[in-house]
């Protein structure tokens, strides 16, 4: 965490190596929040970009006394997020419309990526599909605290939400996401 | 604290599993929990999806992404030329996929090497041009597969004999305890008082003797011919 106060001091006096590796050490993490929000390979590559863009930007607003560079990091990647949830919803209710039929149901399950399915493991694949079927708010709690195994604290500050809610969420996320299971036909071992 | 209901199990769940009940709470959940089975099912379910999202790996982020993130913050990045590329280079080999890759690659490199009898006390480049190289390594597998057939040809004999010795084992038919022997001491021509052989068992003596030989000089080279020889 001192490393990367130091990192984002050395990028604020113009090193650009320093950047590099703020970059290297952060990328996995962020790639992997946005694809288990986004469920979509692309877009996480296309979000994870505009995430650097806007901290590379904002650095300078960025105080070590509020907390940690990841933590910081990770809130602006939720902003993110959500803010390409709400552009997106448009689509996603046309696609909704759409699952309703068998036949384009199917295709869709077809069109995905085998590679996708091949690197996140059968199980990991099914919760990845039933994460996206949560409301943004405990799919973002439940990544954060099962996923990533976030603090409640790291969490609380990264939403901006009192600690009950946060709790709350996680809560509420873990069943729904275990009743979407069971409803996909997922049994627990 | 007796009576529990449903909707506290649910609202109690994470804290439930996380151990953050207080020993009264937890004995009340476990309570009820242990009479109701549509709680029971969903503390399971999600005892298990707990687990199973804590052991799932992170994925490996595309290796394009940190440059394309660079390029879009810090610009197009010059070329870099000389040491500083071949330093960067060797920086991208620090990967561990990278490395058991390039192991694996130079042991069977090695091993194609040794095989094509590579000499690495002196070695010379002309052994390492292609047509060298299958030239040794196709000669190589030739004496290795008349070698390995030639073992085989030999324990097969051997077993052969072994199995036809032990058959015959059981009733004296050997040359040694058939054909008339004479005994120390004893004159040749004049009665010891032992009984010879019968001319049955001296038969059945001289067909395994055939036999053997027949077999030897069929199947084995000169090594089980001799043996066969001396086991006479």
């Amino acid at each position: 965490m001192e490393q990367d106060a130091q990192l984002v001091q050395q990028c604020l006096q113009g090193d650009g190596s320093a950047w590099e590796e703020l970059v290297r050490r952060h990328t996995r993490r962020i790639f992997n929040i946005c694809y288990r929000f986004t469920g979509n390979r692309t877009e996480a590559e296309d979000l994870s970009q505009d995430v650097f863009l806007r901290v590379y930007r904002t650095l300078g607003s960025y105080r070590s006394a509020h907390g940690g560079f990841a933590t910081w990091v990770t809130s602006v990647t939720r902003n993110l997020l959500i803010d390409h949830y709400r552009r997106t919803k448009r689509d996603r209710i046309t696609d909704s419309l759409d699952d309703a039929m068998p036949a384009v149901e199917n295709k869709q399950s077809s069109a995905r990526r085998p590679d996708e399915l091949a690197l996140l493991g059968e199980l990991s694949a099914q919760v990845q599909r039933a994460l996206i079927k949560l409301s943004p708010e405990l799919r973002e709690a439940v990544i954060l605290r099962d996923l990533q195994q976030l603090e409640y604290g790291e969490i609380q500050r990264t939403l901006a939400v009192p600690e009950g809610t946060v709790k709350s969420r996680i809560n509420r996320g873990r069943i729904e996401l275990a009743r979407i299971l069971q409803q996909m036909g997922v049994r627990p071992a | 604290m007796n009576n529990w209901t449903c909707e506290q199990s649910e609202a109690r769940l994470s804290d439930y599993l996380e151990g953050l009940l207080h020993p009264a709470e937890r004995m009340a959940f476990d309570a009820h929990v242990a009479t109701c089975k549509e709680c029971a099912a969903i503390v399971a379910s999600v005892e298990h999806l707990v687990t199973s999202m804590h052991a799932m790996e992170e994925m490996e982020a595309p290796p394009q992404l940190i440059y394309s993130i660079l390029d879009k913050t810090l610009g197009p990045r010059d070329a870099v030329t000389g040491w500083r590329a071949a330093l960067a280079w060797i920086r991208g080999l620090a990967n561990a996929r990278l490395a058991y890759g390039a192991v694996s690659v130079a042991a069977t490199f090695l091993m194609i090497a040794t095989a094509s009898g590579f000499s690495w006390r002196k070695p010379k480049l002309a052994d390492l041009r292609p047509a060298t190289v299958y030239r040794n390594a196709d000669r190589q597998a030739h004496l290795v597969y008349a070698r390995s057939t030639k073992f085989v040809s030999d324990l097969r004999v051997v077993y052969e004999i072994q199995a036809r010795w032990h058959e015959d084992a059981q009733i004296p038919t050997t040359p040694e305890e058939v054909m008339p022997q004479t005994a120390p001491g004893k004159n040749p021509g004049s009665s010891d008082g032992t009984t010879p052989s019968s001319p049955r068992q001296q038969n059945r003596a001289d067909e395994v003797k055939r036999d053997l030989e027949v077999l030897a000089v069929e199947l084995a080279p000169e090594s089980v011919v001799s043996l066969t020889r001396r086991m006479q």
